[in-house]
Formats: C-alpha cells, structure tokens, sequence
C-alpha cells in the first residue's frame, strides 16, 4: 500500500458510492415502483387537467343550461338528434358531463389542498410541540410562559365570575412567580399551602370588593387554582394537554365530525373544507408526536442540548426534518380522504352548492335518475372521485416504501 | 385486570365530558332561537317565552352569577350546562323540534336498524379481510398477494355511496334481482323482540322474513364492509409480515413445525394487536359512514334520521344521533384497550 495515494482512496470511494441525498435516494426508488409511477401519472392526469381546465376552457356553470339535451346517453359522433359531442353524456339540465367532470376536478383539489394545509398546520405544529416538551424539561422562561400562561386561563373563571378583569392578571402574575421561585420551598407541603393561600386571599378579596357572596366563591376558587399552580407542572403537562382535546376531536367518527360541523356553519365549498381540516387536525397531532417522541432520543439530539442550542433551534433544525417522511407519506393519503369527504359531503348536499361542478354534488343531483336508466350522469364522476383517490393512495404506498426501505412491507 | 379495566373507565371521563362540552357548545352556536324554531317565525312573543322558560333557555348558559349575588347558591348552579347534564344522566336527550317526540325513545327504536347494519358489515370484513391478510403474507409477492393487495387499494379509495348507486344500478334497476332500499318488504308481517330482523325472524321460524330481510341487507352490507374489508386485510398482512421476519419464527421452523401451525398459532397471535385496533376503529366509523349508506338505501337507522334532521334543521336529533355515534365509538375504543390487556399482560401491569 505503500504507493498508494489519498486521490486512490477518494476514486475508491467514488466508485463504491456516488454522494446522494436522502430525498434523491427517495426519488430513484419511487421511479423504479411500478405502483408508485402509476399513482404519479393519475395524480399528474388530475391536476394538470384540472388546472388548464380552470385556467384556460372557460365554463360559467350559471348560465350552462340546455333542456333540449336533457339526459343524453354519451355519444362519440355528432347524429342529426344530438348535433355535439358528448362523451360522458349530458345530466337533468342538460348539460355536458365531461366538462363538469373536468372543471369539478379543480374543486376537488382545491378542498382537498386547503383541508389538509388546515390539519397539517395545526397538528403538525401541536404535535411537535407536544412530543418535544413530553420529554424535555422546560427552561426558565418557557416554564414562566407555561405557568404564565395556566393562570391567566384558570384566572378567567374566577375574573368572569367577580366581573374583575384585574383577576385574570393577578393569577398570571401568581404562576409567573410559582415558576420564578421554583425552588422556594421545594418538595414542601407548606409551598402549596402558601400559593393556595395566597390565591384564596387576594382572590377572596377582590372579590368580596364586588359583592360577598362572589367572594366567597372567589376565595375557593383561589384556593384550587393557586394549588394548582404550586405544582411542580412541567412539559409533560402541557403535552397531556394538548393531547388530552385531540382526543376528544378524535372520538368523533370522521365523516359525522365533518358532517355535524358543516350542519352547524351551513353548506358551501370553503365550509367543508373548513369541517375536513379540522377533523385531520388530531390525525397529524398524533404522528407528529409519535414520531418526535422517537426522534428525541437520538444522540443528536443530545448533543445538540449540550451544545447550549436552544429549544427552538432544536425543534426546526434537529426534530423537524426528521419527522418529514411519515408526515410526507400522510399527507398524501390525507389528500385522498379530504377529497373522499368533500365528495362525500357534495353528494348529502352539504358541500358545493349547486350549479358549481363538484364530483360529490354532481352524483347527489343525478342518483334519482338512476331508476330511469341514466346510468351514465352517476358512473363518470363516480370513477373521477375513486380513480383520484387511487392515484393518491398508490402514489403515497409508494413514497412510504421509498421514504422508509427498512418497512419493506 | 379490573384494576387495568377501572383505570381505563376512569381516564374515560374527561373524554366524555369534552364530548358533550362540544355537543353542548353546537347548540349554543347556531344562529337564531331554539324556542322559535319550533313555534315558527309569527309565534307571540309569550308562547316563545314559555317555551324558553320550559326547555330552560332563559337560564344562562354555565353559570348564574345574579343569583349568587343574592346568596342563592343553588341558583348559582341552575344554569343550561348543568341542566343539559342532568337530562343526559336521565337519558334525556329532548325532544324533537318538529315532531314534537322525545329523541332518545326513537334513537332507542332505530339504533338496532344500524347495530344490525354495523355488525353483519363488520362481521362480513373481519371474515373475509383477515384470511385473505393471512394469506398475502404467507404467499409474499406471489399472484394472490398482488391481486388482493390491488384490490384493496382499490376498496379503500372507493367512495361508499358511489359504490352503493353502482350496486343499485346493477342489482335493482338492470337485472332486478334486490329491492333497492328499506328494511323488509310492505307484505311481511314481523313481531319486533329485539328490532334487529334477521334475530327476530329466525325467532319467529318465519324463514321468508328472513330471506326478505337478508336481500335488504345484501347490498347496503357489500357498499359499507368494502372499506373496513380492504383496510383491514391490508393491516393483517403488514402486521403478519413483521411478526413472520421475527427469530421466533424461525426457530417454529427449524423445530420442523407444520406452516399452519406456525401461521395460525405463533404468528397470528402476536399480529392481532393491530389488527383488533383497526377493527375497533372501524367499527365506530362504520357507524358513521351509516350516514352515507343509509342515505343511500333509505335504510330507516340513525345516519339517515340524523342526515335528514340535519336538512331540516331539527337540531335535538342531530346532538342526540351524534352523541349515541359518539359515545359508541368511545366505547368500541375502550373494548379495544380492553382485549389488549386480554392478549398482551404486559399492557394492563405497565
């Protein structure tokens, strides 16, 4: 080895493994499944015909009207009965269901894009929070914030009882200084007696300034909460509180959340995708955390804290990238649920309102043709909603295998 | 184990509570007055007052500081939350806007419409969707696991009602062969006992009854077991398919154990955890994807009640259908916590 140089080595290496990425590592694995290529070319298919659609085949559904052509079967070639072409067919008004087909693919999307930027944003963000701080012990000032922050909610109870807004400051100032002098008293019986007294006092006071009664029952109240804020509360409880409402969203089944929310705003495109958001919300909390509950124990990410970073450079620059591929892979299917519910909400009547082409409200305003023979008016935009949500469900098969080669399931 | 069960009801409370909380908050969100939805826009100003009066709509909403003011504490606690509250505990949901008759009693006589929908669909998925999982992750890559597992992909993004209309279209409109929705045919006469059919119509040994009821059922069953079917054969083949690469396996092999026996009695047993979660999941959510098929077939259970309760905005049945769903839905949950502390000790002395 003698005659060996460090350039040998450097070729060597080179040709044992070029230097890739993981995200162009990812993308030579998708584009050698055949499952995932598949699931891209429909996605590609949907969007691109849905965006020159929109952009440049002009539609106005308001004024698309023909009774002459009413429930016309398809026809590939213009007769003397039917002078257009009409490759899908023409529904109850007339009119012509391919070009609906086409242009309620932009809805569809679009319900679809905005639904999941709503559970994704929110979840995504609650699920890092909420993973991160499940394992970390708060700093200082981010303990005063919790606390801060614990007492100014609980305070409101007792603020908007007495009419005293000065309450709610108050018992914010009580956590912040709970968290200021977290060592005062430590492990001590009487600390919680002190916070718990101190609350009852001033709250008791302030109230009984407005009436005794409402004293009295201020007085209690400051007992609890200053209790409460004596605890020793951490990142755990922020975490279990935020966990503890996302399970509460998730007790309702899907489609009846989404269902009840859009019964109680009223029907309309932007309020189902309002409802659909929501209901992913606790979806994308949960594996976000999960994940970020996983990651966290990496040895990075020790050694970022013993390098004095702070939480939030850690949060974004160790955890986040590292949660991206599960996230990636839910997205995606997320985009084929959002579009099954916004169809699902179109045909109860509860999604776009009419004339506006949707898939779901297209096969709501035909189904009672169906007895007639119109099978055409519920077959197309049918195969629309399931061959897009295939094409997103294969596409994401395909990232989770390409994302995640060690799953190989 | 009854510590492990208790432990669960308990961590179950605020879940509920928060359920109603947000049912309870639907109601005070909705525009207008409830009292003058149900006399109607021209009533006089004293009958919507003593309706108010009656469903407690003059009480404020959580807490009445006016008569704690006065010393009156039991006042102070007279407040439409706590009210709402103690009707749910006496299994009250109210009353119906427009038919004016309570929402509980008739929840109570169409819940067994769904539950017999539910189940048989569930019934349906679980016997087909397990064997074929099995079956794919023993076979990997073969002919059959490409087949099913397209399929399923395939079921799982079918939109339910869509595939209901298509079966429409097929069975009842083209070649007639199913009635296209209801329960049981006008002509056939059955004693309600239990109110699910094919229980009631095998307890009465009336066999065309249940023929009847079997061809209602057929197709609102197909559309709704499609979806849990797919989801479920594809969790029983990833979860057989992990526990099959473990060395526990191997060494099953290596002892010159028969395939079926390390199949079904070593692998299954450790791939069923995931698999009962899902079948958990799924059943609430067939419950509410009820919605959609009973819509479909005009199936008289509470998706349908409660969707046209929603079109006519007769608020109590919808809160009172939502809650049953709900709670149900909990309640499959906890079943599933439940059966894992069964099958996995490990769980319930963690």
């Amino acid at each position: 080895m003698a005659d060996s140089t460090p350039e040998d080595f450097n070729s060597i290496d080179f040709a044992v493994r070029e230097h890739r990425s993981l995200w162009v590592d990812a993308w030579r694995r998708m584009i050698s499944n055949n499952t995932a290529r598949l699931g891209m070319a429909i996605v590609a298919i949907f969007i691109l015909s849905a965006v020159f659609a929109h952009y440049f085949w002009e539609y106005d559904p308001r004024i698309d009207i023909d009774y002459s052509l009413k429930l016309k079967p398809p026809n590939l070639v213009a007769t003397e009965d039917i002078a257009s072409i009409h490759p899908f067919g023409t529904d109850k008004l007339g009119r012509d269901i391919f070009r609906r087909v086409v242009h309620g693919g932009w809805n569809s999307l679009r319900v679809g894009l905005v639904a999941i930027a709503i559970s994704l944003s929110v979840g995504g963000i609650l699920g890092l929070v909420a993973g991160f701080y499940d394992s970390m012990p708060l700093f200082k000032t981010e303990r005063i914030f919790l606390l801060g922050g614990i007492g100014l909610a609980l305070g409101s109870l007792s603020a908007w009882i007495a009419g005293q807004p000065l309450q709610m400051i108050f018992f914010a100032g009580l956590g912040i200084s709970s968290a200021y002098w977290d060592d005062l008293l430590k492990g001590k019986r009487l600390r919680m007696l002190l916070f718990a007294l101190l609350g009852a006092l001033v709250s008791g006071m302030l109230g009984f300034l407005a009436d005794p009664y409402i004293g009295i029952v201020c007085a209690v109240l400051g007992l609890l909460i200053g209790w409460i804020l004596s605890l020793p509360l951490g990142g755990q409880t922020l975490s279990t509180i935020i966990m503890r409402v996302m399970d509460i969203l998730l007790a309702f089944p899907t489609y009846l959340l989404a269902i009840a929310i859009v019964a109680f705003l009223g029907p309309g495109l932007e309020k189902g995708m309002i409802a659909i958001g929501v209901v992913g919300i606790p979806i994308y909390a949960r594996l976000v955390r999960s994940t970020v509950l996983s990651v966290i124990q990496k040895e990075y990410i020790l050694a970022a804290q013993a390098t004095g970073e702070g939480h939030g450079r850690i949060i974004f620059r160790h955890i986040f990238p590292n949660t991206l591929s599960p996230v990636i892979v839910q997205t995606t299917m997320g985009l084929a649920n959002a579009i099954l519910s916004a169809a699902a909400l179109g045909f109860l009547g509860l999604g776009a309102i009419p004339p506006e082409p949707e898939w779901g409200s297209m096969l709501g305003a035909s189904y009672r043709y169906l007895a007639s023979g119109a099978w055409w008016a519920v077959t197309f935009p049918g195969i629309a909603i399931m061959l897009s949500v295939l094409g997103f469900n294969l596409l994401g098969d395909g990232l989770r295998d390409a994302l995640d080669p060690k799953l190989q399931i | 184990m009854t510590r492990y069960i208790i432990r669960r009801l308990i961590t179950l409370i605020p879940t509920l509570l928060g359920v109603v909380f947000v049912i309870f908050m639907f109601q005070r969100l909705i525009p207008g007055d409830p009292a003058v939805a149900m006399l109607g826009e021209h009533a006089a100003q004293e009958n919507v007052e003593r309706i108010r009066e009656q469903l407690g709509l003059n009480r404020p909403v959580f807490l009445d500081i006016d008569a704690l003011r006065e010393g009156d504490f039991a006042g102070f606690f007279d407040s439409q939350f706590i009210l709402y509250l103690g009707r749910l505990l006496q299994g009250d949901l109210g009353n119906s806007i427009h038919r004016r008759i309570p929402v509980a009693e008739t929840l109570a006589l169409r819940f067994p419409a769904t539950i017999e929908l539910a189940m048989l669909s569930m019934f349906i998925a679980v016997l087909v969707g397990v064997p074929v999982g099995i079956a794919s992750a023993a076979r990997r890559n073969s002919v059959l696991d490409s087949v099913s597992m397209i399929g399923s992909l395939v079921g799982v993004s079918m939109p339910i009602f869509w595939l209901g209309l298509m079966e429409i279209m097929l069975f009842a409109v083209f070649l007639q062969w199913l009635p296209s929705g209801g329960r049981v045919s006008h002509a056939i006469e059955l004693e309600a006992v239990t109110n699910l059919y094919i229980i009631d119509s095998l307890l009465a040994g009336n066999m065309g009854a249940l023929v009847d009821a079997l061809k209602h059922l057929f197709m609102p069953v197909v559309a709704l077991a499609t979806i849990p079917m797919a989801i479920i054969a594809r969790m029983t083949r990833s979860s057989m398919l992990d526990v099959l690469q473990e060395d526990y396996i191997r060494t099953a092999h290596a002892k010159g154990a028969l395939e079926r026996v390390v199949l079904f009695k070593h692998a299954l047993k450790n791939a069923f955890l995931p698999v009962i979660t899902i079948i958990g999941i799924q059943t609430g959510s067939l419950l509410a994807g009820a919605v959609l098929t009973e819509t479909i077939f005009s199936w008289p259970g509470i998706g349908k009640w409660v969707y046209d309760s929603i079109l006519a905005r007769d608020y109590p049945i919808v809160q009172g259908g939502t809650m049953l769903i709900a709670f149900v839905f909990i309640f499959a949950n906890l079943l599933v916590d439940i059966s894992y502390g069964f099958l996995d000790p490990r769980i319930r002395h963690e």
